[in-house]
C-alpha cells in the first residue's frame, strides 16, 4: 500500500465537491478513477498533493508512509511534492511557463530536490529525455517549439524525473488524439513497469481504462459508487451507473475480449 | 499633391516614438552633462532683471535676473527625478503588495483591496491636493502623498496579473514539483509582471510630472527658489503680461516632456499589448 485515502471530503462553503471517498491505491498499480466531467475526480486528484484553492477545504485523511499529508505543513509538502508524488495535466501547452526552456524547468527541479552537481543533473535530464522517446537535443527548446504529443512526453518525463512513488495523470491523454494519446500510455505503462510507481489515472475514457488499468474505481457526484479489480468492474459491474459508462465506450466489445484473454 | 500628405495619420507611431526617446535623452544629457550650465540658478543679479535674450542668457532672465535656461534646465533634472522617485517608490510598494494579495488570498486579499478601492473611489489629484494640504506644502510631503496615491495602481495590476497566471498548469506543475512559492515569484511569475509594470510607470510617469508640476505651482510642491517648473510657473505668474516668455519656457517645457513620456508608454503599451485593466 502506498497511499490510502480515507473519508476524504472536499467542500465548497455549504457544497461538498468529494464526498468520504476511500481508497487504497497498492505499489506499482494503475489504478484508474472514472466518472463525467463535474464528478469531482479532480478536486480528490489535488486534494492529495495539497493543491486544492484558498475556498475549498479538506478533511479526512490520505496517509503516505504513515502519516496523514493533508496535515503536512507547506515546507514538509514541498519536500514530498516531486519526490514522492507528481501530476501530469491535460493541458500540455500551459503545463510550461513559456519563457524558460524545458533544460530550464527540469535544472530547476533537480536543483530544488538537491541535486547540486551541475554534470549529473544535465546526464539525468538526458536520461530521462531520452527514456521518453525524445531526442536530447530539444531540450534546449522552448515549449511552444514542441508539439502536443512531445509535449505530453516531456511533461512525463518531468513528473518521474526524481521517481516518485506514485504518478497522478489528470485526464493526461484527453487533449491528444487517440494515436498519440495509446502512444503515450503505452509509454507511460512501459516507464510504470521500470520505475515501479503507482499511477492514479484520472479519465472519463473508458477505453484507456480496459487497456491499461488494473483496479477501478468509478465516481459520480463526488461519490465513488463501485470500485474494484478491472476484470470485476468490466464483467460484473454492479451499479447502473457503471454499466452506462460501459456500454457508452464505442469499441467496447472489441476490449472486452482483450481483457479477458489477458 | 493632396492635403491628405500632410495628415498626421501619415507621421507613423514608430517613427514618433523613436523621435521621442530621442529627445528625452538629448534633454537628459544636456540638463546633466552642465553643458549650458553657465550659471547659477540661484544667483541673483536684479540689475539685470527681466533681460532679454542674449549670448550670455539664451532665454533671457527672470524677475530677479537669474538665467532662465540653466532654471530650466535644472527644473528638467528635479521634475523628472522627482517623478522617477515617486514612480520608483510607487512600483517598490506597489508590486510586493500585489504579490502578497494575489497569491496568499484570503482575508490579506480582501483588506487589501477595500484599501485600494477607497484609494480609486477619489481622482488621485484630489487626494494628492488634500495630503499635501494636510501635511503641510514641500516637495517631500508632495512626493509622498503622490506615492501613496499611486502605489494602489501597480498593487492592483500586479495583483490581477497574478491571479490569472496563478490559474494556469504552469504554476500548479512548479508547486507540484516542490518549488517554494518565493522561487516560483521570481522565476515563473515575475517575467510577466516586469513587462506590465513597466508599461503602466512609463504611461505613470506624464502623469506624475503634470502632479509635481500642477501642485508645486498652486504652491503645494517645490517652493520657490527651487527651479522645478511649476514653481517657475507660480513665480512668474506677476509678469505675464509684460514677460509672457517666462511661463511660456517652463509651460512649454512640461508639455513636451510630458508628451513624450506619453508617446513613449503608448508605444511600450502597444508593444507588450497589456490590456488597459487599470486605467480609470
Amino acid at each position: 500500500m502506498i497511499l490510502s485515502i480515507n473519508d476524504l471530503t472536499v467542500s465548497h462553503g455549504e457544497k461538498t465537491i468529494v464526498d468520504q471517498v476511500s481508497l487504497t491505491i497498492d505499489k506499482g498499480e494503475w489504478f484508474a478513477l472514472v466518472g463525467q466531467s463535474g464528478s469531482g475526480k479532480t478536486m480528490l486528484s489535488q486534494a492529495i498533493g495539497q493543491l486544492l484553492g484558498p475556498n475549498l477545504r479538506a478533511s479526512g485523511s490520505v496517509s503516505y508512509q504513515g502519516s496523514n499529508i493533508l496535515e503536512h505543513p507547506k515546507t514538509e509538502m514541498n519536500q514530498l511534492r516531486g519526490k514522492a508524488i507528481s501530476y501530469i495535466f491535460q493541458d500540455y501547452h500551459g503545463s510550461f511557463t513559456p519563457f524558460l526552456t524545458i533544460q530550464q524547468h527540469m535544472d530547476e527541479y533537480l536543483q530544488t530536490h538537491g541535486v547540486k552537481e551541475k554534470k549529473k543533473r544535465k546526464n539525468m535530464i538526458k536520461e530521462a529525455f531520452e527514456s521518453v522517446g525524445l531526442d536530447a537535443s530539444l531540450v534546449r527548446r522552448y515549449p511552444f517549439q514542441l508539439s502536443g504529443g512531445q509535449l505530453q512526453r516531456v511533461s512525463i518525463a518531468l513528473a518521474l524525473l526524481l521517481e516518485p512513488d506514485i504518478l497522478i495523470a489528470d485526464e493526461a491523454t484527453t487533449a491528444l488524439d487517440s494515436v498519440s494519446a495509446h502512444r503515450i500510455l503505452s509509454l507511460l505503462q512501459e516507464l510504470q513497469l521500470k520505475t515501479g510507481c503507482a499511477i492514479l489515472f484520472i479519465t472519463h475514457d473508458w477505453r484507456h481504462v480496459a487497456r491499461y488499468a488494473n483496479k477501478i474505481a468509478v465516481m459520480k457526484d463526488g461519490k465513488i459508487i463501485e470500485s474494484g479489480s478491472k476484470q470485476k468492474l468490466i464483467h460484473q459491474p454492479e451499479h447502473v451507473y457503471t454499466k452506462q459508462l460501459i456500454q457508452a465506450a464505442p469499441t467496447l466489445p472489441m476490449r472486452i475480449k482483450e481483457a479477458s484473454k489477458s | 499633391m493632396s492635403v491628405m500628405a500632410f495628415s498626421p495619420k501619415k507621421i507613423k507611431k514608430a517613427k514618433l516614438w523613436l523621435i521621442s526617446a530621442l529627445l528625452l535623452v538629448v534633454l537628459a544629457a544636456v540638463a546633466y552633462t552642465f553643458l549650458y550650465l553657465k550659471h547659477d540658478a540661484a544667483m541673483t543679479d536684479v540689475g539685470n532683471r527681466l533681460a532679454s535674450p542674449s549670448w550670455e542668457h539664451p532665454m533671457g532672465t527672470d524677475h530677479l535676473g537669474r538665467d532662465v535656461m540653466t532654471r530650466l534646465l535644472l527644473g528638467f533634472r528635479l521634475t523628472v527625478g522627482y517623478s522617477m522617485i515617486a514612480l520608483l517608490a510607487a512600483v517598490i510598494i506597489g508590486v510586493p503588495f500585489g504579490l502578497l494579495a494575489g497569491l496568499r488570498g484570503g482575508w490579506v486579499d480582501r483588506l487589501f483591496m477595500r484599501i485600494a478601492d477607497g484609494f480609486l473611489a477619489f481622482p488621485d489629484t484630489v487626494i494628492a491636493i488634500v495630503l499635501s494640504g494636510l501635511l503641510g506644502p514641500g516637495i517631500g510631503n508632495l512626493l509622498f502623498a503622490i506615492v501613496l496615491v499611486k502605489w494602489v495602481n501597480y498593487a492592483r495590476m500586479v495583483r490581477s496579473t497574478v491571479l490569472t497566471e496563478v490559474q494556469k498548469d504552469y504554476i500548479t506543475i512548479a508547486k507540484i514539483n516542490g518549488l517554494s512559492t518565493f522561487t516560483i515569484m521570481r522565476k515563473h511569475l515575475m517575467p510577466h509582471i516586469i513587462g506590465n509594470v513597466l508599461v503602466l510607470a512609463s504611461l505613470d510617469f506624464g502623469k506624475i510630472i503634470l502632479l509635481i508640476s500642477s501642485l508645486s505651482y498652486i504652491g503645494l510642491g517645490a517652493q520657490p527658489p527651487t527651479p522645478e517648473w511649476g514653481a517657475m510657473l507660480n513665480e512668474s505668474r506677476p509678469y505675464f503680461q509684460a514677460n509672457p516668455e517666462m511661463m511660456i519656457y517652463p509651460g512649454l517645457a512640461i508639455v513636451v516632456v510630458v508628451l513624450v513620456a506619453n508617446i513613449l508608454g503608448d508605444y511600450l503599451r502597444d508593444k507588450f499589448d497589456v490590456k488597459k485593466e487599470v486605467q480609470p
